[in-house]
């Protein structure tokens, strides 16, 4: 009975890394900070801060669970914080839409590129990010710009109680996309194409427009974080997103999906993104210069991707073993 | 360039008009083949008319060399990445490997390193970079853009521990005039070296037992270790020749300047595989020169030129670069897919 105990520990555990890994984290934060990492002000700014990142990782996601990558989140994200406060003269709901619909249209771009132009993921957002950021550079002339509307910092910067807005806004996200993914047909047949895309086809499910939807949503949600990042800062500049694409597949990927397709989830992309945050915040507080940081994160998402890779080996020779026996 | 569709012009002439047809037919699907299997010559070949029709100052020699000059450092990071790709591999890390090297090779300066040693110094960083690389892609069997994207992030943090973020100055002046010198007062030592490369490159993809083993790795590592390959061998090498070459790159660029820049080598990881990627080398693995890649890089060179010479902003000039990436990868599809 302990061994099958152990053994069903170990399963849980395995499938589910990225709880293990925030654990991880929270608790070694909590032991080395002495406390100060605990709290209610510094917990408050970990997920304020998470909840920014948080609809760009679940883009990521997405577009990863459906077999393909999105490498314009970041400039996307990026450019809709620039014209999220380059609108403002038209008021905020006006600025906010502007932004959105930019979102929408580099995911229907994206989409396009990748079931109609038939160009592999990886390459049309590869375009479409230079693009976009080409668009940036010449709507901003590369320079920064602040907001002037006090309420339209309140998505970004507000509070309900001790709760940021934004953290409720993310978790609202993250309940509803994951009833999407799993309970509706749209997001099972998402997994369905990112585990076997020929299989999907010969099952009578419309690849295309499924990926076109998943990029669409990509772009949307890239977008909505811009806008809940540009209503925190109430500025916003052309540095904004270069390191997002690292970040959101870093989350998604300790999250559980797979680059290969067919694999993740919200919750865990979401406790993929907490486990960074609280790393990022950890290290602050301990006085870890950036470097070093910058080194520390490297140094895991090496680790996740590697382990990743040599589990998924083990499973293949288990599985070659297997069919070989007579 | 809409690919013609061959053979199907009504003849009035029966008997003879059908054999001629056919042979010219026959003429035009190898025209279409070729412009199919080089579509970046075509296209290098219009921006240069362009170029040439809307401006008195493109087709000057001083303008074409400049042109070389500019893409010289990209096309041997460029160089290197295609070697990889066509192993079917990919690195992201030369972008912080570029800055560096030069880190390195100025620090060696300082420390007393003379043109030779300091210039060793950041190569050797590469070889470094490359070894991990292809030792963490090769024994896990992970995904190169992930991993690769983690050692950049780790050379870009030593780079700022070894300068404290501080610019450090190059104290050798024959390093310097590998910048900004010229061989035999024509050309700059970085244009030569970009020539002389891509022509090592294409002998040895082209004709030796380790560049025919990268298409074969490539195409398929199975195949390539049942008939006796060591895949993983040639990985590993291409990985480290990649490096090297970003290094070399980074030397240079330090070389220009005369000073260090951790942030030197930014957009080169996806510059490099774009100019490879329009040049014809497949994300894939398997197919790919470096001819090719010297073809892409001059595209680009070009494009970037005619931007400057037609007076489009800074900040549009990328717009401009991402819809030619664009349309030039959408041609190519429309015409594996017809």
């Amino acid at each position: 009975v302990r061994a099958e105990l152990v053994r069903r520990a170990f399963n849980l555990a395995s499938g589910h890394p990225a709880f293990l890994i925030a654990a991880a984290i929270f608790a070694a934060l909590t032991l080395a900070t002495g406390e100060t990492f605990l709290t209610t002000g510094n917990l408050e700014n970990v997920a304020r801060q998470v909840s920014l990142d948080a609809p760009v990782v679940f883009a990521e996601t997405i577009v990863l669970i459906a077999g393909g990558i999105d490498l314009a989140v970041g400039a996307t994200m990026a450019t809709a914080a620039i014209l999220a406060i380059g609108f403002q003269n038209f008021g905020a709901p006006i600025a906010t839409l502007v932004a959105l619909a930019f979102g929408l249209g580099v995911g229907a771009i994206n989409g396009f590129l990748v079931t109609r132009a038939r160009i592999i993921p990886f390459i049309a957002t590869l375009g479409t990010m230079s693009v976009a950021r080409g668009i940036m550079l010449t709507y901003t002339h590369q320079q920064p710009l602040s907001g002037a509307i006090d309420s339209f910092t309140l998505w970004g910067g507000g509070n309900f109680g001790p709760i940021p807005v934004p953290f409720v806004i993310a978790l609202a996200l993250a309940l509803f996309l994951s009833l999407v993914l799993k309970y509706t047909r749209l997001g099972r047949n998402l997994y369905a194409i990112g585990g076997d895309r020929e299989a999907a086809y010969l099952a009578g499910i419309s690849v295309n427009r499924h990926l076109f939807i998943a990029f669409l949503a990509s772009g949307f949600l890239s977008a909505l974080s811009g806008v809940l990042l540009a209503s925190r800062l109430n500025s916003a500049t052309v540095q904004l997103g270069n390191d997002t694409p690292l970040l959101a597949l870093s989350a998604a990927l300790i999250g559980g999906a797979s680059l290969l397709g067919g694999r993740g989830a919200i919750g865990g992309a979401f406790l993929g993104i907490l486990a960074l945050g609280m790393l990022g915040n950890g290290l602050d507080l301990l006085g870890v210069q950036t470097d070093y940081q910058i080194a520390i994160r490297a140094a895991i998402l090496i680790l996740v991707v590697g382990i990743d890779a040599l589990a998924a080996n083990f499973v293949k020779l288990r599985l070659a073993r297997v069919r070989f026996v007579p | 360039m809409p690919p013609e569709r061959a053979g199907s012009m009504p003849t009035t002439s029966f008997s003879k008009g059908s054999v001629s047809d056919a042979l010219g037919s026959q003429r035009r699907r190898k025209l279409v083949r070729a412009l199919r299997d080089h579509s970046a010559v075509s296209l290098l070949v219009v921006f240069v008319v362009v170029g040439a029709l809307s401006s008195d100052v493109f087709l000057t020699p001083r303008n074409l060399l400049n042109i070389l000059w500019a893409v010289s450092v990209l096309g041997i990071v460029a160089l290197g990445q295609t070697v990889l790709l066509v192993s079917r591999n990919f690195d992201m890390s030369v972008a912080s490997v570029i800055g560096l090297a030069g880190i390195v090779a100025v620090l060696a300066q300082l420390a007393g390193f003379g043109l030779v040693g300091s210039i060793v110094a950041g190569l050797l960083t590469g070889v470094l970079f490359g070894a991990l690389n292809g030792f963490l892609a090769v024994a896990t069997g992970a995904n190169p853009f992930l991993i690769t994207l983690g050692t950049n992030a780790l050379a870009y943090a030593a780079s700022l521990a070894l300068t404290h973020s501080r610019t450090l100055y190059t104290t050798a002046p024959a390093f310097n005039e590998l910048g900004r010198g010229k061989f035999l007062g024509v050309v700059n030592y970085s244009v030569v070296i970009f020539v002389l490369l891509a022509l090592v490159l294409e002998f040895v993809m082209a004709r030796t037992v380790f560049g025919r083993s990268l298409y074969v790795t490539g195409l398929n590592a199975a195949v390539g270790r049942l008939s006796g390959l060591s895949v993983r061998n040639t990985q590993f090498a291409a990985f480290i020749l990649c490096s090297v070459t970003a290094a070399l790159a980074g030397v240079i660029i330090t070389a220009r300047t005369g000073s260090t820049v951790g942030t030197a080598g930014v957009g080169y990881d996806f510059d490099s595989i774009i100019a490879s990627v329009l040049g014809g080398t497949s994300l894939f693995g398997g197919r790919g020169g470096a001819l090719r890649t010297v073809v892409g890089v001059l595209v680009l060179g070009v494009l970037n030129n005619l931007l400057i010479l037609l007076n489009v902003p800074i900040d549009s000039q990328q717009i401009a670069k991402g819809l030619v990436f664009l349309a030039v990868v959408w041609a190519d599809s429309l015409m594996r897919h017809p």
